[in-house]
């Protein structure tokens, strides 16, 4: 830990992982059940509404992934592998044996890979309206090709909730980490822009699932929903109606309901060696 | 041997100028998504013949070469593959070297190729071929699908696996990061000794500047307010003296900027501006996300680039500021003369890269701009010579 900050409910500090300096957010009673939410792209460094919320209930874990938010990305970490490893390892530093996993969009297809590779260390898994694979005739829009106004169009239903990403001050330092950020996920989704071998591989899974999606989601369809609740073993599917791609910022409480709601279901399954 | 202070090479891009008359309305780009139903074979079969007279006329004027390149899914310029249009030009530009300017070479999955395809060229040609090599443009990356924060390694990295299998005696393996090869042999060998002359064009990213200078490759400056060009040519040089130890030369400083040249300035202006504003506003209509994609550029490169609000296109911008801002000439022989004299003068650059018509210019123009550069324009800076040229250092890499 190179430094500590607590504003309010939270705890703001950055740890090494890999040499990684990795700033996160840290809240909720260190007794409650451990969670480590994985932010999509350009959502890093936030602490919004859905992350107090879940922090009343469980131990929350908010890093910025590498190469978003103010945790720098190496030039080696360009492969989803890397980052499964490193997240591996994120987890040690934590002092996490077993955490939740609630990934959004590319933070779910990350958590998605750390359950298919290392299943112990996952208890429950939450994904919402997240990448990572290809549900054929049914494409995703290219954020590439989006300008950064046209991708808050595309990413919400009702811009007025996007209104912690806009800038105080749109200058030459908000373009370069804008582009900063997006050659991260260049690096990692340009093509293919998913992991042709997760879906085989999501039969592995064992924790109990949960799929939220908002139905209207224009970057990613509600199609992939329903394709990763079809390949993933007893996952539950959950669609939440008037949102898209952002539901935790347009119906925060809702998708936080749902989302809590499953993780306090019941006690985490056992894991059996496969 | 002695060397002319300026040298004139004919370049075409071979433009799809047939444009639906609500292209400004109903299409944001040129590039990439512009429908291909605009496209008319039957039509393109007689432009690209005409295109290929034009060159031959150029040939036969005294141009020192004619030049052609790569883009990909666009109306700017119709030739995915130069390499096939230089095989065409073998067979008709009889005097002239012949620039490929050049293979995009981080498209290619295969490089190899590039350098098979350039040496038979070279032997098919008597040693003429002028060998460039380009990144391609951002927009390149979506169209051929491949990732952009790997364009900068893959074009060194095959660079220096082409200038291998130019000049190492075969069979050797070739062990990069990107490109693989147990056994690089390639059958024929290129004419020309160590290799073809490289061009780099760019727009001036840094690193390619630095790469240039590095390897002592003429630089070309594309299309570009004369500010940026001066910026581009003050670093090569800097870079050459300070790193490289080594005085850069004005044949390691190419420009490339269209020319409208008429009886008078007022003509010029006249016949600029109603045939190259197509270029300028159409041609180069291109998104921000599709000019410049994630990692295509280094942050340094990107920072500078916004902060020059640097674009594709030219905008709003009208052809009298073009010409005053030095992206294109206008005028008479006179005034032509005395704008270039300016690059040879006073920026030391020696080679201009010029020509090829674009929003259907008739043809008739199109041989008196090409008449009057080669009658009035070409001997005033072939009157006074220069030493001869130094000779390329090569860099090589990635070899065992």
């Amino acid at each position: 830990m190179t430094e500590a900050d607590r504003a309010g409910d939270r705890i703001e500090r950055t740890i090494e992982v890999q040499g990684i300096a990795t700033h996160l957010f840290e809240a909720g009673p260190p007794t409650a059940p451990p969670l480590l939410y994985l932010h999509g792209t350009h959502l890093g460094n936030l602490w919004l509404d859905y992350h107090r919320l879940l922090a009343q209930q469980f131990h929350l874990f908010a890093p910025d992934i590498p190469g978003f938010g103010l945790s720098e990305r190496p030039d080696w970490m360009h492969d989803m592998s890397d980052y499964v490893l490193y997240f591996r390892d994120l987890l040690a530093a934590l002092g996490l044996e077993r955490a939740a996993l609630v990934g959004h969009s590319l933070g779910g297809w990350m958590a998605a890979e750390i359950a298919v590779w290392y299943p112990e260390r996952v208890s429950r898994l939450v994904l919402s309206n997240a990448a990572g694979l290809r549900v054929k005739g049914v494409p995703m829009a290219d954020i590439f090709a989006l300008s950064p106004q046209r991708l808050l169009e595309t990413c919400f239903e009702n811009l007025m909730a996007a209104a912690p990403l806009i800038p105080r001050e749109i200058n030459t330092d908000y373009f370069v980490r804008l582009y900063a950020e997006r050659t991260t996920l260049a690096a990692l989704a340009w093509n293919p822009h998913y992991d042709p071998r997760l879906a085989r591989r999501l039969q592995r899974l064992n924790c109990p699932t949960l799929i939220i999606w908002g139905a209207r989601d224009r970057l990613i369809p509600a199609a992939y929903g329903e394709e990763w609740q079809r390949l993933i073993p007893g996952a539950q599917l959950v669609m939440l109606e008037g949102t898209g791609h952002m539901p935790m910022f347009e119906v925060c409480e809702q998708w936080v309901a749902h989302v809590s709601a499953f993780l306090q279901e019941s006690q985490p399954q056992e894991v059996k060696p496969s | 041997m002695s060397r002319p202070r300026l040298t004139f090479h004919y370049f075409h891009l071979m433009p799809w100028p047939d444009l639906p008359p609500d292209f400004d309305e109903k299409y944001d780009s040129a590039w990439v998504t512009l429908p291909n139903s605009i496209y008319d074979p039957e039509k393109g079969h007689a432009l690209y013949n005409r295109y290929f007279d034009e060159l031959e006329r150029a040939d036969k004027l005294g141009w020192d070469s004619v030049c052609v390149n790569e883009h990909h899914q666009n109306a700017y310029g119709t030739m995915p593959s130069p390499n096939i249009m230089a095989a065409v030009l073998t067979q008709r530009i009889k005097r002239a070297r012949i620039g490929i300017i050049g293979n995009a070479l981080p498209l290619h999955d295969d490089p190899l190729r590039v350098a098979e395809e350039i040496a038979m060229l070279d032997v098919i040609s008597g040693g003429r071929i002028i060998s460039g090599f380009v990144r391609g443009t951002g927009m390149e990356y979506f169209s051929y699908n491949i990732n952009p924060t790997l364009s900068r390694e893959r074009m060194n990295e095959a660079h220096d696996l082409i200038i291998q299998a130019w000049t190492r005696p075969g069979p050797f393996s070739f062990e990069g990061e990107h490109y693989n090869y147990r056994y690089v042999n390639i059958w024929p060998r290129p004419l020309q000794k160590p290799h073809p002359p490289i061009w780099m064009p760019g727009t001036a990213s840094l690193e390619t500047i630095d790469f240039a200078a590095a390897h002592r490759y003429p630089y070309m400056t594309v299309f570009m307010p004369m500010e940026q060009r001066k910026r581009a040519y003050e670093l090569y040089r800097r870079l050459a003296e300070e790193k490289y130890g080594y005085e850069a030369q004005p044949e390691q400083l190419a420009f490339c900027v269209p020319i409208a040249i008429a009886e008078t300035d007022d003509l010029a202006m006249k016949e600029g501006e109603r045939y190259m504003m197509w270029l300028f506003q159409k041609a180069m209509k291109v998104p921000t996300e599709f000019f410049m994609p994630p990692g295509y550029m280094s942050l340094r490169s990107i920072r500078a680039a916004i902060e020059n609000r640097a674009s594709f296109g030219f905008g709003n911008t009208t052809f009298k500021e073009l010409v005053e801002q030095g992206v294109v000439i206008a005028g008479s022989p006179a005034t032509v003369i005395e704008k270039l004299s300016y690059y040879t003068e006073v920026l030391h650059a020696g080679m201009l890269v010029t020509g090829g018509c674009t929003d259907g210019m008739p043809d008739y123009l199109v041989l008196k701009h090409q008449e009057m550069m080669a009658r009035e324009v070409m001997p005033y800076f072939r009157q006074q010579e220069l030493p001869p040229e130094p000779r390329p250092v090569e860099i090589q890499s990635g070899q065992r």
